[in-house]
């Protein structure tokens, strides 16, 4: 089992999760009443490193953006509060919120450009961005320099732990938001893969953004706590790596990417390393160093994985009715005029460096037609598409859907309006059920007001419906075949676009996809537009095929009289010896 | 002369990243990990040669060769023990390297910590320095940059001149077109692990000579090997080396203007900078 892999699915029951939440609530409430000033220190101590955690567990958890960097805002936060109630007459408590907004503000800023890398990158990109941070304030004398800020003292513990606890549970509450909602979905689906997650309607940069911002507040939060417990802080403390070390093991320890994990993790491994620092004190480090490794090679789903096994802490299967609803027929949607073509493509071309890969290509899909693309390997077909659906950009040319234009739509958009495509290899979300594949791209297609009965029918009518609770790793390459077509199907379209779908199958399963092929506008698909390798299987089903040729269009006709241009079969078999 | 004087301490600094880069080159090209703990290995390294010399009078010169295998065995006895067990998981192998390495680099920069403790040290060696056309040039730096600079061509050479080079690099430009060919890549990724941590140790011992260095170092440094390889280019040697020397110049010019915060920080401040210009740039790395 590794990370991301969220095996422990609890179909409509909850409630464990509940009580668990329950006994949680009750013991944070007693420890004020009851506990030492001690225990009062610690408990404050473990919250504040639960939200720190929550709030990392937003990005990196569910979104998938690793970051070794968030300390930047728990660093802005401490600053920022602290510097308000030095030069201010506000209250703490809006001080430290007056730092959540800030840090939201910066990230907001930040957001876009960091998230545009991915992987090590972007991890090492947010690492990077705290020891600028560290090196400025400790250079800008307003911020104390190097010597930090020394506030009056004004301690309340209780105070202090109330605060604690309320944005501990904001994290919670967040987690368990994003677990169970359509916007958690758009999160996941892009963690997996976010082209796929693109192409079925994500807007991939603001849910990448959002998630981005609330993992800012929640440390942000945590750091103007700090400012206050301590009265005193200074830039090694606010910017120190070691704190999103803490955060990272935490995390993973209690399980990545659940509601749970972050606050198991940090409770144990808090309660843990104190008894630890008794005994060998200065090798705390060293300790969650190790922590992560062990962690790493023999749990990677954490300690929520090993729970699930005993059917707790499971997460729900996002957005499922108890019932898989009946097949009801999609909704009439407001169709653009009959007279306007679904696509048009004039003069499109496409340049990667000096190679041109498409040379102004124009053509034209009607209403009711079915089109395939063909030529050789690196005639321009994939790329063509790629283009169409706003994967790449073009150097020049038009492309109206619709008769609207949208060469300068994101490809989110793209699919939105109606433009669906399928990937060469399948590139369904191995991570969520069958179910959550095909709610996500509904949730975003044209009928996404009603979602759910769509997604339904979706499942019904392609035949994956007995199925619709699987995981997706359990299903076999025609499932998963099925189950992208499916998605397609979900954003209810306009136009589908086929990438070589036939490529490398049997007879039989050609036969089946073919049987697919002409229900397509059975099922409201208005156009379709398949680039094709397997000549034959294509043929028969085309109104019209149109021939690329290293990036030129050298044909655009009816399938009998295409096959026997002699410039195609030229271009496909050469120059006659 | 300034600007000679500036240029040529840069290229001699730079001398010496050239190893630190390419050693993590190595690695990130074969077994596509970014080794998180690869400052930690060369900070080991560094404080080891500086207690080492300062307890037998030894020349830093002649640890170099024993730090560099010892670091090529710790290497082959890590990967197998941390790295290779996650290959199974795939597609997710990346992250969960990633977080193992972080781990590691913990481990060992708290084992540096209680090993030599926390303050800075440098070796006092070959202290002179020597004057060429009003340019003056450490003996230290001089030594450590061309020996830096000097194995880093050895290892380009290894690398397309002999069998074993030739697979490491079929092994980093396709997994599955080496295996194909017979090349074992799993045995592929121990060499490359073992060889990028031995002379990561072998760069840990120049740099010393050079640059104050303690644990809390580490993190810097493998930082810094990061921007440049991010920089000159992911799996190009070549790139990589212009790069390095690059970033020496820029470090020192931005040193001598605006002190030593300033210089420490701008491999932070390059690679977010380049990043955010030109993203297209990094995908691929990504």
């Amino acid at each position: 089992m590794t990370p991301y892999e969220r095996p422990g699915r609890e179909h409509g029951r909850v409630w464990r999760g509940i009580s668990l939440a329950a006994v949680a609530a009750t013991v944070i409430v007693v420890i004020p009443l009851a506990g030492s000033a001690y225990t009062l220190q610690l408990a404050t101590d473990i919250l504040t490193s639960a939200a720190l955690a929550y709030g990392w567990n937003l990005i990196s958890g569910f979104t998938g953006y690793l970051s070794f960097g968030q300390v930047s805002f728990y660093g802005i936060g401490g600053y920022a509060t602290a510097l308000l109630v030095l030069h201010t007459p506000l209250p703490w408590y809006v001080a430290v919120a007056a730092g959540g907004l800030l840090a939201a503000t910066a990230a907001v800023v930040i957001g876009p450009i960091m998230l545009r890398l991915r992987g090590i990158l972007f991890a090492l990109g947010m690492f990077g961005l705290a020891r600028i941070l560290g090196v400025v304030f400790s250079d800008w004398s307003y911020a104390g320099g190097g010597n930090g800020v020394t506030l009056p003292a004004e301690l309340t513990p209780i105070g202090v732990y109330v605060f604690a606890a309320l944005v501990a549970l904001v994290g919670f509450g967040l987690s368990a938001w994003v677990a169970c909602s359509g916007f958690g979905l758009d999160a996941m689906g892009l963690r997996e893969d976010e082209e796929a997650a693109a192409a079925l309607g994500v807007p991939t940069t603001r849910v990448k953004v959002f998630a981005f911002v609330a993992s800012a507040v929640l440390p942000a939060l945590a750091g103007g706590l700090v400012a206050w417990n301590r009265s005193y802080i200074d830039p090694p403390s606010m910017f120190d790596p070691t704190i999103d070390l803490q955060t990272v093991v935490f995390v993973l320890f209690g399980g990545i990417g659940t509601v749970w994990g972050p606050f198991l993790g940090t409770l144990v491994l808090m309660l843990v390393g104190e008894q630890f620092l008794v005994y060998f004190p200065n090798l705390e480090l060293a300790l969650f160093g190790l922590v992560v490794i062990l962690t790493v090679l023999i749990l990677p789903g954490g300690l929520v994985s090993l729970a699930n096994r005993f059917g707790w802490l499971r997460q729900p299967v996002v957005l499922a009715p108890t019932e898989l609803p009946d097949a009801a027929p999609p909704l009439p949607r407001a169709s653009s005029a009959d007279a306007v073509p679904v696509l048009e493509v004039r003069d499109l071309t496409v340049r990667f460096g000096g190679l041109v890969a498409l040379h102004s290509v124009s053509f034209m899909v009607g209403r009711g037609e079915t089109i395939s693309i063909i030529g050789a390997n690196g005639a321009g077909k994939t790329t063509l598409f790629n283009t169409l659906t706003g994967f790449i950009q073009p150097a020049a040319g038009e492309i109206r859907f619709l008769g609207r234009s949208v060469a300068h739509l994101p490809a989110f958009r793209r699919a939105q309006l109606g433009m669906a495509r399928s990937f060469q290899i399948p590139r369904v979300m191995d991570a969520m059920t069958v179910w959550e594949n095909v709610v996500l791209a509904a949730r975003h297609g044209r009928q996404g007001h009603r979602a759910v009965e769509h997604a339904a029918w979706v499942l019904h009518t392609v035949g994956l419906a007995p199925m619709w609770l699987h995981p997706v790793t359990r299903l076999s390459p025609g499932h998963r075949r099925l189950l992208e077509f499916a998605r397609v199907l979900a954003l209810d379209p306009e136009l589908v676009l086929l990438d070589e779908v036939m490529a490398g199958m049997s007879r039989e399963e050609q036969e089946n996809v073919r049987t697919v092929i002409r229900r397509l506008p059975a099922l409201g698909v208005a156009a379709v537009a398949c680039v094709e390798h397997v000549i034959a299987a294509i043929a028969d089903l085309s109104d019209r095929m149109i021939v690329l040729d290293f990036g030129r269009k050298i044909a655009d006709d009816v399938p009998s009289r295409v096959l026997t241009d002699p410039v195609v079969v030229r271009a496909y078999l050469g120059e006659p010896q | 002369m300034l600007a000679l004087q500036l240029l040529v301490d840069g290229v001699l600094l730079g001398g010496t990243y050239v190893l630190i880069a390419q050693s993590l080159n190595l690695i990130f090209g074969v077994m596509g990990v970014v080794n998180l703990a690869h400052g930690s290995f060369i900070v080991m390294a560094g404080l080891f040669t500086a207690w080492f010399t300062a307890t037998t009078a030894a020349s830093p010169l002649l640890v170099l060769p024993i730090v560099l295998l010892v670091g090529f065995g710790v290497g082959a006895v890590l990967q197998p023990l941390l790295l290779e067990r996650l290959v199974r998981h795939g597609r997710r192998a990346e992250l969960l390297s990633l977080m193992v390495t972080f781990g590691l680099d913990y481990v060992l920069v708290e084992l540096a910590l209680q090993i030599f403790g926390s303050n800075y040290v440098s070796v006092p060696y070959l202290q002179s320095t020597f004057t060429v056309g009003g340019v003056t040039v450490s003996k230290a730096l001089l030594v450590a940059g061309l020996s830096g600079a000097a194995l880093a061509a050895l290892l380009h050479i290894g690398l397309n001149r002999t069998p074993l080079g030739k697979a490491l690099l079929a092994a980093s430009q396709s997994a599955t077109g080496a295996v194909s060919c017979g090349i074992d890549v799993g045995r592929m990724r121990l060499v490359a692990f073992a060889l990028g941590v031995g002379l990561a140790s072998a760069a840990g011992v120049l740099l010393v000579l050079v640059i104050p260095m303690a644990a809390e170092s580490a993190d810097s440094l493998t930082i810094l090997a990061f921007v440049i390889i991010a920089l000159g280019g992911l799996g190009n040697y070549v790139g990589v080396a212009v790069a390095a020397l690059l970033l020496g110049i820029a470090q020192s010019v931005v040193g001598f203007y605006f002190g030593g915060d300033a210089e420490n920080v701008l491999p932070f401040v390059l690679l977010i900078g380049f990043m955010a210009a030109r993203p297209q740039r990094f995908r691929r790395a990504a």
